[in-house]
């Protein structure tokens, strides 16, 4: 890997890339078969479901922005989970720091009204990575000081955000209504659609910028995927972060502090959760409730793997599995198709990236059939 | 207010609610004692709650639900053997796209067989073993001990019981048969597992099915005797408390059992609690979460001292 690495900084290198890209692209097509096979024996339609999927993705410009939509905190999420991925920390909890990310957003959004939208919007969201790194962060300590595993206590956490949240909707933070959500909030706090930038009469002339309700989020999504990039590529917080999780042992030796740097790591993960929690509230609901999110931090996981770790391969991962869930309610009208079908095409993504040894293992099951020389 | 809370049903109810905990964590520490992380315990055991009910409502017997469960416990373990022992993935992934799946097999078969997404309809649970009256001669000094030990001891279904008897066989065999031996030198040096002619492949295989089978009967516990029902994403993170008792319990069975009964206890408590809410004027989300914060605690507090087998997560590769 290190040695490709090299390559490619010097000219693309095409073979590296085809390799690399050829067990992602794979998977998504062995899982995606699969699951046509296990609605074809449901007694469903796959082609007519997956058609449908993808008049509910991208059929429309509307339809692509409901993708642009549920990508935006994928991306986020995903970004997060490949930065702790590098440093081989598995922060399956993601999912709770995105909840208090939200929560970090949606109280100071109404703490804040009346101030401008240049000052509410950057504070927003750097309150909710903050609100997501401090979630991650007793984890951290735990894994760094005692070797507790992040597996078990970043799930826990999760289990935890959930109940404070919902406490929070019904009980301090409540709107004045029957419903138990916060208050709306103000303008200035609220991410703006993206086709809000342009004039109806820009709108009228190119249709094809009527992304509905996709928002400036993924402005947002996609600077972080830079920036990380560029953060595990040329700094010493990311070659620490990488170094610790290609061999702890030689890190140390190194001068690396192991255990700081798996606090660190484990921090940023945890606030760009939060900031994938940020988006979903400022960009999408415009306030929070206990079910705002639907399972992002747990996609998040899937969209991170199938990137393989790479900060802007997760863009296109997080696209993918966007287009899913957001292609999947047309499915389920159309094609009448349960929309749990995603959850087992995304599962199964994971099985076939994390089984790279799945086809030199059929391969050798071959060779063993041919009766070889004896030495 | 205290002789409300500390009643012989709370000591009852800690059983109860340790018992799916118990039957996992003891499926986890027969995993991680072979070398194999399996946190899809979660999983596991939500395809065994289900599978458990949807025999029971086919057939009309949950007894039949408790042999699904079994079963299809320990087809999904199946998937997570070939992943991780024959391929090689990486066990924590491995065991994550398992709980993925397992949400959405669930949920994808529940719409299919029953129309509709949530929970399925109600089902015949299994009845306790022994059946007492529980208010025999109350009032006097015997009276009042039978009815601690009727309420403590004589009042569970077959599985809780089930739980105990799991513990003590696995414990003895892991430390007094040859499976047991093999077993626990698969986790710490599978090399020389293999040096002596045993196969760790078979080993491995072997103890990834029984966690799948211990996990499954703890979804069948769930569903088929405490909650009499199947709902969506209902095993609520029991896979993963699961994993802290075994790590709680040094992963011995009967350490396991121990701690899923702590962990039981506190559940229990807290649902106790709860009645008393008027009074104590506490949100019940702070209820709810004392068994995931516990958790958290009992971590934190252990595992400096608590060290897993040496080879636990490390695929074995023959050669």
């Amino acid at each position: 890997m290190n040695t490709s690495k090299a390559k490619s900084s010097e000219g693309l290198d095409w073979i590296a890339i085809t390799q690399k890209i050829g067990t992602p692209v794979a998977s998504v097509i062995l899982a995606i078969l699969i699951g046509s096979f296990i609605m074809w024996v449901s007694g469903y339609n796959p082609v007519a479901a997956f058609s449908a999927l993808y008049q509910g993705s991208f059929g429309s410009p509307k339809a692509f922005g409901d993708t642009l939509l549920r990508s935006t905190p994928l991306i986020l999420a995903g970004l997060g989970l490949a930065y702790g991925f590098k440093a081989n920390l598995f922060n399956i909890g993601a999912e709770g720091q995105l909840f208090m990310g939200g929560l970090a957003a949606a109280a100071l959004g109404l703490a804040l009204a009346g101030q401008p939208w240049y000052l509410a919007i950057p504070l927003l969201l750097i309150a909710a990575m903050l609100a997501g790194a401090a979630w991650a962060f007793i984890p951290a300590i735990l894994k760094a000081r005692i070797g507790a595993h992040e597996v078990i206590t970043t799930m826990m956490f999760t289990y935890i955000a959930r109940y404070v949240v919902s406490w929070l909707v019904v009980g301090p933070l409540k709107d004045p209504g029957q419903i138990p959500q916060t208050r709306l909030l103000p303008v200035e706090s609220q991410l703006p659609r993206i086709q809000s930038l342009f004039s109806d009469a820009t709108l009228q002339a190119m249709p094809f910028l009527k992304f509905g309700r996709a928002h400036m989020g993924i402005l947002v999504a996609l600077i972080a995927a830079v920036v990380l990039w560029l953060v595990l590529k040329y700094t010493t917080l990311g070659y620490e972060n990488r170094a610790v999780g290609f061999n702890p042992f030689a890190a140390e030796t190194g001068g690396i502090s192991v255990q700081w740097t798996t606090v660190k790591s484990l921090c940023i993960s945890g606030a760009l959760a939060g900031l994938a929690g940020a988006v979903e509230v400022m960009g999408v609901h415009h306030r929070l409730f206990d079910q705002f999110s639907s399972g992002f931090g747990f996609t998040g996981i899937a969209v991170a793997l199938l990137a393989k770790n790479h900060p802007l391969a997760v863009i296109p991962a997080a696209l993918l599995f966007g287009a899913m869930s957001a292609g999947a309610g047309t499915m389920q009208l159309v094609a009448d198709v349960p929309q749990k079908i995603i959850l087992i095409v995304q599962a199964l993504v994971i099985f076939f990236v994390a089984a790279e040894g799945i086809i030199t293992y059929f391969l050798k099951q071959r060779q063993k059939e041919v009766p070889s020389h004896v030495g | 207010m205290l002789g409300d809370i500390i009643t012989p049903d709370l000591f009852a109810s800690a059983f109860r609610m340790a018992t799916p905990l118990a039957l996992a964590a003891i499926g986890g520490t027969i995993c991680e004692r072979s070398g194999v992380v399996n946190i899809a315990l979660e999983g596991i055991m939500l395809v065994g709650a289900f599978a458990g009910v949807a025999v029971t409502l086919a057939f009309g017997s949950p007894w039949l639900g408790v042999v699904a469960a079994v079963l299809a416990g320990v087809a999904i373990a199946a998937i997570h053997a070939f992943t991780s022992i024959n391929l090689r993935s990486d066990q924590v992934v491995s065991g994550t796209a398992i709980n993925i799946l397992a949400l959405g097999l669930t949920g994808f078969l529940m719409e299919i067989m029953y129309g509709h997404p949530g929970t399925t309809e109600a089902i015949i649970t299994i009845k306790p073993v022994f059946r007492f009256a529980t208010e025999r001669g109350s009032g006097t000094f015997f009276g009042v001990i039978w009815n601690w030990f009727n309420t403590i001891v004589l009042s569970h279904t077959p599985i809780v019981y089930g739980a105990i008897i799991i513990a003590v066989v696995a414990q003895w065999a892991m430390y007094n048969t040859r499976w047991g031996l093999h077993l626990r030198a698969l986790g710490e040096h599978p090399r020389a597992v293999d040096t002596v002619g045993v196969s760790v492949v078979r080993g491995r295989w072997i103890a990834v099915l029984m966690s799948g089978a211990l996990a499954g009967l703890a979804g069948a516990n769930l569903t088929l005797e405490q909650v009499g029902s199947f709902t969506e994403n209902m095993t609520n993170g029991r896979g993963f408390i699961a994993l802290a008792a075994n790590i709680f319990g040094r992963w011995t069975p009967v350490g396991s059992y121990s701690a899923s009964l702590l962990f039981g206890f506190f559940d229990a408590l807290q649902i106790k609690l709860q009645i008393f809410r008027g009074e104590i004027n506490i949100p019940p989300q702070f209820f709810l979460m004392m068994p995931y914060v516990l958790t958290v605690v009992v971590l934190a507090g252990v595992v400096g001292r608590a060290v897993g087998p040496a080879a636990v997560g490390k695929p074995y590769k023959k050669g």
